[in-house]
């Protein structure tokens, strides 16, 4: 620290205090500066002073105004640095904000309950009424009224799980005699439900036409467990009937669907295929959701990945619920809940949705 | 189905690349499944929809190619071949018509060998071992018609005739893959004068099998019964290329097809020549009836207009027999209106080979995927009545679920289908729902409780290392008497989060507690809580939970037997929860909530302290200061419950905030003061109480 030596004239000090100011870190850094320029003696300023009392009049012209300015620049200053030190304190009840948080309990929703919720919310929105049904079912809800009889090749399609001991208590019991062609009283309950299509005809047999719902829940097959099978999985069902419904109708649907879950310009794709219970039949694909279309390991460069299954509700389940299939026509849709997990997520082992680790449910939402 | 690029070039001219060719029939009904190349030829694999058998042969998927592309199919000269030359007769009869509807046989005198390279080399591409030059003939015309074929040394057919019958109970064949089969008189069987030499439809038998000292063959082309195959192959459990064919149903129509270019194939590779004419038995020849298409219907159902030029050209490509229909021919109402513009529709009659041709939806479907699903419009279905209320359990159970998650349960999923031994604990004296084939003994019956799922999922989490899980899971659970639906939670841990600023807690029986009164509250309803005894939880640390009466669920400490046998980490003190949600739904009020008016006067509050038995529960104390209490007292809420230090052994001491208000008037001290008195000498008369 330089002594005080008033012949370096009061520019030169000013720099000097310039100079030492920047060095102040702390409050008492600060008081101290401010003794040492302009405490009432031994400061720079005080120093100055004296010189002045004993200089000569031409000196004290410039001299003086020169040591006035410096008190007056040394004085503003440190009051404007202990201004901002104080603005910089943390007051004595302040706490470390950096610290964590105490985190209230919330827990995170299953990812196929998430799907199953959107793809109600979207049916919802289209006018639809989401059901429920029972998941123990009798042939005849699952098979039969569904154009596969005893005998179908197309029931090795679904490979099905069957109780060892049948149980009598049927939904039916409850709600009164169906309308159509359904056995009365109602057949014994013999497997797990293989498709959620069993609702349809459940609810068919209940209700005139017009219908529009959606049946959402756990459907079961004699499926190994790998990366993209279950024995048991969910499925989402769509029927509508009524006059004048098309395949156009179908597609629409769909479309506002898929661009509902996959996000705006996701495409749909129709392809002919078979099912007993829909003529004519359609497997539906979306634009592959990875590479748009484009081609990629994920849609086996076809640019397109199949998501459902689809179709014309074929006369003969209407004639099984006691529709006239002269009078009124219908389309119905089946999709994995799993699968558009899978796709949406980027899940890729379908197991994972069964394990129920905490550190893969924590990876979606409320 | 696999088939060779230049086999189908010779039914259909269709010079575009394989992969050109597969993208289109995708979106035609014949999804590729892959490509593969075949020297410089390639091997296409279709995917045949069970529908479809008529497909599983190079023709009828040429068939498709040539619709699609708009192309026609043409059959290669040669094929009518006819055989000539002296007639070795051989008896045909058909024994059981009810299950053969037609069968075709010819003699030939063979020379047995390795048949041309050619030929090997195409059924190798398509997946089939060659054999000999006579085996590889009947493959060949499989592959390519269709049909399928046997061949059988006419030596070891007795009495030089064919019997098509049912199986003789007990009657036992050696097929051809070397067993020794039992069958049944559901079963038909080809044979001779004495025994059984082929499962018709299935498999033929080693005894009459060609070999390389075959001298006369006898070729066998028929048509079984789809169902009666399909139950064959089933109770044998044996399943070839025939059996995969009849039992989806073939042409009737082509045996006698097959037959002519099998024997046209013979001569052509120099394996023999046949020996007279083809003998065709064909009790009940079948003709299909045509079936009426209305024009309007096309449109109607598909949703997009296909132009009448198309309709009949796709259709008469396809086979079909097309003929206009005068509009007096249609009787529904539509097709009355388009009486003016003259033309009603259609009648159409389907080929033989297209089984799955039965009604006019049928027809339309045929239409429209020919001429491209891709030119369907996108437009929605009409509303004609005000949407109907959607499942009232789903509202229910997102009202549970969001109080869940809200209280730091992760929502689980888990498999409805258990181990018979973690389901033990939960039946309840009911019988377990169990499966006739479940996939494995993991999966072998269906729940009785939420519980044994959620106790597996916390297992799996901590042994993943995690210490704190709280999951929980809405489903289905199973007994004899049905379904129902429950909520079960599992909590396992600290009931706060770690935190630095320490106040770390294990969890206890009341926070468990706590948990399963707020989802009462959110569902407006007031629990009852009992001792519960059941096997599962630790007796004294486990509830039953009534709501008027009726059973709602149990809550409590898993027992620890449990958890190890599902492997859960050892000294784990794990609670859980289990409600009935249909009981909970049908215990709760009607939607008949009324709002209450807040309070207009202020409460006044008094504190009581004693000293019970500490065998006393906090419910009878509860219940004794409410009995003498005034009506004025609105809530009895325990603050502090302390045994030790100054409270003497066999006693606890109990401290009581009451609150009492009145919704008419201002309460004064004094009649607060009575109301207190009252309570404290109830609580000393009844209870024996001690005032602190």
């Amino acid at each position: 620290m330089t002594a005080i030596d008033t012949s370096i004239g009061p520019d030169r000090a000013r720099e000097l205090f310039r100079a030492e100011l920047a060095d102040v870190r702390t409050d008492a850094e600060l008081q101290a500066l401010r003794t040492r320029w302009v405490g009432r003696k031994g400061s720079w300023v005080a120093a100055f002073m004296e010189a002045l009392a004993t200089a000569t009049p031409e000196q004290k012209k410039t001299f003086g105004r020169g040591a006035n300015e410096l008190k007056k620049e040394v004085e503003a200053t440190i009051a404007e640095r202990e201004a901002a030190l104080a603005a910089a304190r943390r007051p004595a009840h302040a706490v470390d904000i950096t610290l964590p948080g105490r985190t209230p309990a919330l827990g995170h929703r299953h990812p196929l309950s998430l799907i199953r919720d959107e793809v109600g919310a979207i049916f919802t929105r289209l006018g639809y009424q989401v059901l429920e049904g029972p998941e123990i079912e009798d042939d005849y809800h699952n098979f039969e009224a569904l154009n596969m009889p005893e005998e179908h090749p197309a029931r090795d399609m679904q490979d099905t799980l069957y109780l060892a001991t049948p149980t009598f208590a049927s939904a039916d019991a409850s709600v009164g005699r169906p309308r159509g062609k359904a056995p009365w009283p109602p057949q014994p309950l013999t497997l797990l439900r293989t498709h959620t299509s069993a609702m349809q005809i459940r609810h068919m047999e209940q209700n005139a036409p017009p219908v529009r719902l959606v049946a959402i829940g756990p459907v079961y097959r004699k499926d190994n467990l790998d990366l993209t099978h279950t024995p048991m999985f969910h499925q989402v069902e769509g029927l509508v009937v009524g006059k004048g419904v098309t395949l156009a109708d179908l597609k629409g649907t769909l479309a506002a669907m898929a661009e509902a879950l996959f996000g705006a310009g996701t495409g749909v794709r129709f392809r002919p295929s078979f099912f007993p219970y829909t003529e004519p039949s359609a497997e539906v694909d979306i634009q592959c959701i990875k590479c748009k279309g484009a081609g990629c390991a994920m849609c086996k460069r076809t640019g397109w990945i199949e998501i459902l299954g689809s179709g014309m509700v074929h006369p003969a389940v209407f004639e099984a619920v006691g529709y006239d299939p002269n009078e009124i026509t219908g389309f119905a849709f089946g999709m994995g809940v799993e699968r558009v997990a899978l796709l949406k997520w980027g899940v890729e082992d379908i197991r994972l949705f069964y394990e129920n680790d905490l550190r893969f449910l924590e990876q979606f939402g409320l | 189905m696999k088939v060779l690029l230049s086999w189908i070039r010779e039914f259909v001219d269709v010079p575009e690349s394989a992969e050109d060719i597969g993208t289109l029939m995708s979106v035609r009904g014949l999804a590729l499944e892959g490509l593969e190349p075949h020297g410089d030829d390639i091997v296409m694999d279709f995917d045949v929809t069970a529908n479809r058998p008529d497909c599983l042969s190079v023709i009828g998927i040429a068939r498709e190619i040539a619709t699609a592309y708009n192309r026609p199919l043409n059959v290669p000269e040669g094929r009518d071949f006819s055989p000539a030359g002296s007639d070795h007769a051989i008896a045909i009869t058909i024994e059981a018509p009810e299950l053969c509807g037609r069968y075709a046989g010819a003699v030939a005198d063979v020379k047995v060998g390795p048949s041309p390279e050619w030929m090997q080399s195409r059924l190798t591409a398509c997946g089939i071992r060659p054999i000999s030059n006579i085996v590889d003939i009947t493959n060949y015309v499989l592959l390519e018609l269709g049909q399928p074929m046997h061949a059988f040394d006419l030596h070891q057919l007795g009495g030089r005739a064919i019997v098509v019958r049912r199986a003789k109970p007990g009657e036992s064949i050696k097929t051809l893959d070397g067993k020794l089969r039992t069958l049944t008189p559901d079963m038909l069987v080809i044979a001779d004068a004495s025994r059984a030499q082929a499962i018709g439809g299935v498999m033929g038998g080693a005894h009459s099998e060609v070999t390389t000292g075959t001298k006369r063959i006898v070729f066998e082309a028929a048509y079984f019964k789809p169902s009666s195959v399909r139950a064959t192959s089933k109770a044998l459990g044996l399943k070839t290329d025939a059996s995969t064919r009849f039992e989806r149903g073939m042409d009737v129509t082509a045996p006698a097809r097959a037959m002519a270019r099998a024997c046209q194939l013979l001569e052509q590779i120099g394996a023999g020549q046949a020996a007279g004419t083809i003998h065709d038995v064909y009790p009940a020849p079948q003709s299909a009836a045509p079936i009426v298409l209305e024009r309007t219907r096309v449109p109607g159902l598909l949703g997009m207009d296909v132009p009448d030029a198309n309709v009949e050209r796709i259709l008469r490509s396809l086979g079909f027999d097309v003929q206009s229909a005068s509009a007096e021919a249609s009787t529904s109402a539509e097709a009355s209106a388009d009486r003016s513009a003259g033309h009603a529709g259609w009648n159409i009659t389907a080929p033989a080979w297209r089984v799955d041709i039965k009604r006019q939806v049928d027809l339309i479907e045929e239409v429209g995927r020919h001429h491209g699903f891709e030119h369907l419009p996108s437009t929605f279905p009409g509303v004609q009545q005000a949407p109907a209320s959607s499942d009232p359990r789903i509202a229910r159970d997102r009202r549970v679920r969001t109080a869940l998650l809200g209280m730091g349960y992760s929502e689980a999923i888990t498999f409805a289908f258990i181990e018979a031994a973690a389901a033990e604990p939960f039946l309840g004296g009911d019988a377990p729902v169990a499966l006739a084939n479940p996939l494995s003994e993991k999966f072998a019956v269906m729940r009785p409780s939420l519980l044994p799922g959620l106790i597996d999922a916390v297992s799996h989490n901590r042994r993943h290392g995690r210490r704190d899980v709280q999951l929980f899971e809405i489903g289905t659970r199973f007994s004899p008497r049905g379904e129902t639906r429950g909520a079960g939670f599992a909590w396992t841990g600290l009931a706060t989060a770690d935190h630095w600023s320490g106040a770390r807690r294990e969890i206890d029986f009341f926070d468990v507690k706590g948990v399963v009164e707020q989802l009462a509250a959110v569902s407006l309803v007031s629990l009852t809580f009992g001792e519960a005894d059941v096997p599962y939880l630790v007796k004294g640390r486990a509830a039953t939970m009534t709501v008027n009466g009726q059973h709602i669920g149990v809550f409590g400490l898993l027992d620890s037997a449990v958890g190890d046998r599902r492997d859960l980490p050892s000294g784990d003190e794990v609670y859980v929860a289990e409600f009935n949600l249909d009981a909970l739904i049908a215990a709760a009020p009607a939607d008949t909530l009324r709002a209450t008016s807040l309070p207009r006067y202020p409460w006044v509050v008094r504190d009581v302290s004693i000293l019970v038995d500490d065998a006393l529960s906090a419910e009878a104390v509860r219940g004794t200061i409410r009995s003498a209490a005034p009506s004025t007292l609105i809530e009895v809420r325990e603050f502090d419950r302390y045994q030790g230090k100054g409270v003497p052994d066999g006693k606890v001491s109990l401290s009581f905030r009451l609150t009492f208000q009145s919704p008419e008037r201002t309460l004064n001290d004094e009649e607060v003061q009575v109301g207190m008195q009252h309570i404290i000498d109830a609580l000393t008369r009844d209870l024996q109480a001690i005032q602190r």
